[in-house]
């Protein structure tokens, strides 16, 4: 398969510390493949390892199909988190400044934020500005999109609308990797990759990666005194809604814990959720 | 590359306060400078005493300035007239010889008076008059500066840490967090200040055991007097910083700003140039300024022993700055931490409905 | 309502930042207010802790030292360690001298932060800056919680451990009132308040949410937009028919809770 980024078994130490122990990771034409995982876990020395800035002390990275450089480094579009934009310029001048240190010819910007050419950026709505940082990222048409957090912070609609463009991007053949920590932008992915202390320990779709996992649906009166005895019992409950607690845990230990407590209780299992999954695999790594 | 100097240029342009301090700062300078930067001394206020003094007030010429003459008082008053500040040269008359006295805590008068005095052509018959130069006898510089730089070291102190302390909390949060607790606005700001202030008046100490120990600056006046002056000068000094504070979103603004107060006050406080020699154009900058004041009371205290009743003017408006800073700085403070009521006051049933229960 | 905002309109020079904005905060409850950046939640906080007075309607909130406040930057000094931090706020909120080594030593615990005790607040993770600051929110166990945009940049699993907190809390009688841009969090209150531009548009219980969709929602795989009231979900587009009528090639799905605050945002922007 022809992939635009590919890690294959690779290993970063720092000195004493390893930053990621053998991972895997590819990102293919047209899907997003997002990049799940804490901070310190490993994702943003990958991501460099992908792009060339470090070398990895084990294993292979490929930048489409050969080791990264600054020539392929061209072909790829990258918006950290902060987005890269200066604040105190305006939408076109950054968007000149941008043409003109990737000597690409574009005059204009184009429709999709041309109504604020002349705004300064640092005056823009954080959902404009992301707008207007990823059509500056994909100015010189990139294969390969790496995107830090693209829609944390906008609100529903404003992360629909990025989400557009960034399945545009897609569509038009380029491979796209999110890194993220939210659950809503990981399940917006083809695919994903979870890190967890420097290695991947999961992969594949959400559902995949959801597995068959279940939590314990408890459904009481009483429900502040189920919470309070469940958590002081050690188990990780959460409120959902009103009145409507999950236990990680299988059903029948936690409804034994709340009869213990002479609690009446209705408890069944329900599937997990994303994060739920998340943190019962990071958490039995850890 | 060329892209990267055009970019350069469009956010310098748009960031006025740099662009400010970049050109009309040199431009402002440069006309304080010329103005005020004086080491001669035009007038000179003079006393004149003893039996002869009509005879010699008439004789003096500039740039002496006869401010008072009292044949009937004696070297007593005269030297009493200098070491108040009333007067920097005095001349007493009778006795053998004439005497001029020169108040050495004021350097660039009495060279300017030195020079004059040696072009003064002997009266017929008399002698020459002896020269005597008080408080500082052979003129040190440091002796004249190191109550000034205390001064100098206090505002930087006072106005520059001060700003950065309050202007941190603003931008990490947690004066918000402030706002929300139960305290009361003058606890913060007496708890924020206090500290510096403590810091502040060690240094001082500091400053001047050092100028005594190493320099020999003589201390010759009272402890007292000088710790008031110096009491009231850091209240305006960390009074100013907490303006500035209000003032200042960041840490980068508070320093622009402690800047711009700080350098009027290094040119313009008589630290280096005389106020007396200054164009009347810029003195008047001087006048408003505390480091002025905080001089004229840690020279006259620490090398000619002026008492606090010649001080009351110095001190006094030291009272006043202190007063109107301070105000000003927590009616602002204030409303930081807790908004002035606009339109429908909000409801605080305290206590009201379900208790709060251990969370 | 006990504690909350009622009809309340907040305005900065000519800008008005909230237009009748009604946020309740009920004891043992969760209230959300989610909405993207500028939309006005953490104006809505800031009015109900009484860090800005609305032009017109009503705030109900506790005195101050029943209210706990943990702000978007959360809040705590840098350079103080964890247990001197909760000594400061436990001193300004005069906890009896006696209760606050106990209440500490709790509240360590409850957050999970007694191992780092002495360690410096700057030198913590972001995770465990925000449980902290949560910790300290809760020390004098307030009757009001307000939390700003608490898990924000937050990892996973300590995003979990906060909500554990904040849900311990309204468990033990709390009113809890959280400004998030997380639509899955929004979905675990038991009120929510969806803000636009500093306009509710729309607010319930999630569930009361999901039944109001007006119309029909439908999804498809399209290269382009499938009709004008779409959106992209993963590979495919979403499409709201508020008349009911899904346009051809577009097949009808079960609204889920991320649909519901999308459509009642598009409805938002055609009013």
């Amino acid at each position: 398969m022809d992939v635009q980024a590919q890690a294959r078994a690779v290993t970063m130490r720092f000195g004493s510390f390893t930053a990621v122990h053998a991972a895997d990771l590819a990102v293919g034409p047209g899907e997003v493949v997002g990049l799940l995982g804490a901070n310190g876990a490993g994702k943003t020395t990958l991501i460099r390892l992908l792009l060339g800035l470090l070398r990895p002390s084990s294993g292979v990275v490929a930048l489409f199909g050969a080791a990264p450089s600054a020539a392929t480094r061209r072909r790829v579009g990258y918006v950290p988190q902060t987005l890269g934009l200066y604040g105190d310029l305006t939408v076109a001048e950054n968007w000149s400044f941008t043409a003109a240190a990737f000597g690409s010819a574009r005059a204009a910007p184009p429709d999709g934020i041309e109504a604020w050419r002349g705004e300064l950026v640092g005056d823009l709505p954080l959902g404009i500005q992301r707008r207007v940082a990823f059509a500056i990222a994909l100015s010189h048409r990139p294969e390969l999109l790496v995107l830090d957090e693209p829609t944390s912070g906008v609100g529903p609609l404003g992360a629909a609308r990025l989400w557009e463009q960034i399945r545009g991007a897609a569509d038009g053949g380029a491979g796209v990797l999110v890194t993220t920590h939210g659950m809503e932008e990981a399940q917006e992915c083809d695919r994903l990759v979870v890190m967890a202390g420097g290695r991947v320990v999961a992969s594949g779709t959400t559902a995949g990666i959801i597995g068959g996992a279940t939590v314990t649906e408890v459904r009481c009166a009483d429900w502040s005194r189920a919470f309070a005895l469940l958590d002081a019992a050690g188990f990780g409950v959460q409120l959902h809604g009103q009145r409507v607690l999950r236990v990680p845990g299988p059903a029948a230990a936690v409804g034994d814990a709340l009869a213990a407590g002479g609690l009446d209780a209705a408890v069944r299992e329900v599937p997990a959720n994303l994060e739920e999954a998340f943190v019962a695999i990071v958490s039995g790594t850890a | 590359m060329w892209a990267m100097v055009a970019k350069e240029f469009r956010q310098l342009r748009r960031d006025r306060r740099t662009v400010a301090m970049m050109i009309v700062l040199p431009v402002v300078l440069l006309v304080v400078f010329g103005y005020a930067a004086n080491f001669s001394v035009s007038s000179i206020p003079t006393v004149v005493v003893g039996p002869g003094a009509a005879q010699a007030a008439a004789e003096l010429r500039a740039p002496f300035r006869v401010t008072e003459v009292d044949a009937g008082a004696g070297p007593a008053t005269a030297r009493a007239r200098l070491r108040d500040g009333r007067a920097i040269a005095a001349v007493v008359t009778g006795g053998s010889q004439t005497q001029v006295l020169l108040d050495g805590s004021q350097l660039f008068p009495v060279l300017t008076a030195e020079g004059a005095l040696a072009k003064l052509p002997a009266a017929r018959g008399t002698a020459a008059p002896r020269v005597r130069i008080l408080y500082n006898p052979k003129l040190t510089t440091s002796w004249v500066m190191v109550p000034g730089l205390a001064g100098l070291i206090l505002v930087f102190i006072g106005t520059l840490i001060t700003s950065l302390g309050v202007v941190r909390e603003r931008q990490t949060g947690t004066l918000e967090q402030l706002a929300v607790m139960p305290l009361r606005a003058r606890d913060v700001i007496a708890g924020k200040i206090a500290p510096y202030l403590m810091v502040a008046a060690v240094d001082l100490v500091l400053i001047v055991a050092i100028g005594m120990g190493v320099f020999h600056v003589p201390f010759a006046g009272n402890v007292g007097t000088f710790a008031l002056g110096a009491a009231l000068f850091l209240l305006v000094t960390l009074g100013m910083g907490v303006l500035i504070s209000t003032l200042s979103q960041n840490q980068g603004q508070a320093i622009q700003l402690a800047f711009m107060i700080m350098l009027p006050q290094v040119l313009l406080s008589g630290l280096i140039f005389p106020v007396a020699s200054m164009a009347a154009g810029v003195r008047w900058i001087s006048y408003i300024l505390p480091l002025t004041y905080f001089i004229e009371i840690s020279r006259g205290v620490m090398l000619k022993a002026t008492p606090i009743s010649a001080l009351w003017q110095p001190i006094g408006l030291l009272a006043v700055l202190a007063v109107v800073v301070l105000g000003l700085a927590i009616v602002r403070f204030r409303r930081d931490l807790a908004p002035s009521a606009r339109g429908v006051r909000s409801e605080a049933p305290a206590g009201a409905g379900v208790a709060g229960s251990r969370a | 309502m006990i504690w909350g905002l009622e009809d309340v309109r907040v305005t900065f020079g000519r800008r008005t930042a909230l237009e009748s904005v009604t946020v309740p905060v009920e004891p043992s409850g969760i209230t959300v207010v989610v909405g993207g950046d500028g939309a006005g939640k953490s104006t809505c906080l800031r009015a109900l802790v009484g860090l800005l007075e609305p032009r017109a309607g009503t705030v109900r909130r506790p005195a101050k030292d029943r209210t706990g406040y943990v702000p978007a930057t959360a809040g705590l000094y840098a350079d103080l360690t964890a247990a001197e931090n909760l000594g400061f706020r436990a001193r300004a909120y005069r906890l009896p001298a006696a209760e606050r080594g106990p209440r500490e030593a709790e509240i360590l615990g409850r957050t999970g932060l007694a191992g780092a005790r002495d360690r410096l607040g700057g030198q913590l993770s972001g995770g465990m800056q925000r449980k902290l600051a949560v910790g300290l929110a809760l020390l004098h166990s307030p009757q009001l919680l307000v939390l700003d945009e608490p898990t924000t940049g937050v990892d996973p699993v300590s995003r979990a451990e906060l909500w554990r907190l904040i849900s311990g809390a309204a468990a033990g009688g709390t009113a809890v009132a959280v400004a998030t841009t997380y639509v899955n969090e929004a979905a675990r209150a038991s009120w929510v308040v969806l803000l636009e531009a500093g306009r509710v548009l729309a607010a319930g219980s999630p569930d009361a949410i999901l039944r109001a969709v007006p119309g029909a929602v439908g999804s498809a795989r399209a290269s382009a937009r499938p009709a004008p009231r779409s959106w992209r979900r993963g590979a495919d587009w979403r499409v709201w028919a508020p008349g009911g009528q899904l346009p051809d090639g577009v097949t009808r799905t079960e609204p889920d809770f991320e649909d519901a605050v999308v459509v009642a945002a598009l409805a938002g922007e055609e009013r």
